[in-house]
């Protein structure tokens, strides 16, 4: 079972970026096909910077308090960062899932597939401005018995 | 009229969790106060229903972090007044004189309240008279934050249903179901604010209540209670050595959850019917 410490406590009583952004440049959905359970995430990007920065960034979760956690941790890492830092995020996040339980990998993977839906939905609407949301569904079962 | 279901939402929050950090005489009235703002809520929504506005539950978020009841207090008032302010905006002149009437009392006995040490942010992870293991406490820990925002997510949806709903054996349903998941909000609020981790469920997405199909989530819902049967068995077990009373309470309420599911197969019978009988 997962230990708790202060700083998970911090994450579930006042995640961190949660909520959504006003007019934002980009939104990306993760979704787990089993139970529908979602993370949206929302972004604004700074065009001044040579490369596109992450300027602000706010998620959602349709799902569990694992999930929300994670959302927490990632869009923490990922705010100020640029879109080809925020790349090797969701490669790091995605490079760990097999080494923590089923449940926790299908939430960290469905939070960095919501921040790569995001930031490929930007580079989208940078050619097409009425292009829509993109969703990437997760490859991971949260359902432990499936694994045994 | 927006911005006043908003403010009426965050205010019923606040004042709830301050109620759950509270003790004594000062929590009882803060319950009294925020089951009249959440009645103010519904009445709010009622009106936008009839009115033909659209309206969601997006709010903001409610920081409550504190170690004096006094900083609560005063920034419940600042909303008292600040909504008191909105409701000039009220399209139903007598809604809101009748809002108005019951905020300026709430607002007089929130200033003879005293303000007192709080302790439920502290963090210390312990209940009176228990002394739990490491892992039972992490176990209850994560139950608590889990379970208290799904019970805030039910009364939100079954409230949105029931405003959405001119039939009276489903409005029973769902009122019970509210009324029901507002008893183990306040029960499981009051477990963290005494262990010291107490906050602010997160805000709920449109697609939870804005329901295209109520059979599915009747359908899903059934499922989740069961699960939630098993969480609190597995959390009585996990408690039962340490302190049989808090056993107990979690038996007590996964047996509550079968009157749940009874509840919701009544339901989805009834939309079943309703569907069958066109």
């Amino acid at each position: 079972m997962t230990e708790v410490d202060a700083d998970l406590i911090a994450h579930m009583s006042d995640p961190k970026n949660y909520g959504t952004l006003e007019s934002p440049d980009a939104i990306g959905v993760g979704e787990n096909p089993e139970n529908g359970e979602k993370v949206i995430i929302y972004l604004r990007v700074s065009r001044t910077e040579q490369e596109p920065l992450i300027e602000d960034i706010r998620f959602q979760v349709i799902g569990c308090m694992t999930t929300v956690v994670a959302g927490s941790i990632v869009t923490q890492e990922a705010k100020g960062i640029t879109l080809s830092v925020g790349e090797q995020l969701v490669a790091a996040t995605l490079g760990m899932l097999e080494n923590v339980p089923p449940e926790e990998a299908a939430c960290s993977e469905m939070v960095a597939l919501s921040l790569q839906a995001a930031m490929d939905t930007y580079r989208h609407k940078q050619k097409d401005p009425n292009f829509g949301t993109i969703t990437y569904k997760i490859t991971h079962s949260c359902s432990t018995e499936e694994k045994q | 009229m927006k911005t006043l279901l908003i403010k009426t939402h965050e205010l019923w929050l606040e004042t709830l969790m301050t109620g759950f950090a509270s003790q004594g005489e000062t929590r009882i009235k803060l319950y009294d106060f925020s089951e009249i703002i959440f009645r103010h809520f519904t009445w709010l929504e009622h009106h936008m229903v009839t009115q033909g506005e659209a309206y969601d539950y997006d709010r903001d978020t409610i920081p409550i972090k504190t170690e004096r009841l006094g900083v609560l207090l005063d920034d419940i008032g600042r909303r008292v007044s600040e909504l008191d302010f909105q409701l000039m905006a009220c399209t139903d002149e007598h809604l809101g004189q009748r809002i108005s009437s019951d905020l300026k009392y709430i607002s007089g006995t929130l200033a003879k309240m005293n303000d007192v040490a709080v302790t439920a942010f502290d963090g210390s992870r312990k209940l009176d008279g228990i002394t739990l293991t490491r892992e039972a406490t992490d176990a209850l820990t994560l139950f608590l934050f889990e379970e208290s925002y799904k019970e805030y997510e039910l009364i939100m949806i079954y409230n949105y249903l029931q405003a959405h709903s001119q039939d009276a054996f489903l409005n029973r349903i769902f009122q019970i179901m509210i009324d029901e998941s507002k008893f183990h909000l306040r029960s499981f609020g009051q477990m963290m604010a005494e262990m010291g981790i107490l906050g602010v469920p997160r805000t709920i997405h449109k697609s939870l209540y804005q329901i295209e199909d109520v059979q599915q989530f009747l359908k899903d819902g059934i499922e989740e209670e069961i699960a939630a049967k098993e969480m609190c068995r597995e959390l009585s077990d996990a408690v039962a050595k340490d302190s049989k009373e808090l056993a107990e309470f979690f038996d007590f309420i996964n047996f509550q959850e079968d009157y749940h599911i009874s509840l919701m197969r009544e339901a989805l019978v009834h939309y079943e019917k309703l569907a069958t009988d066109g």
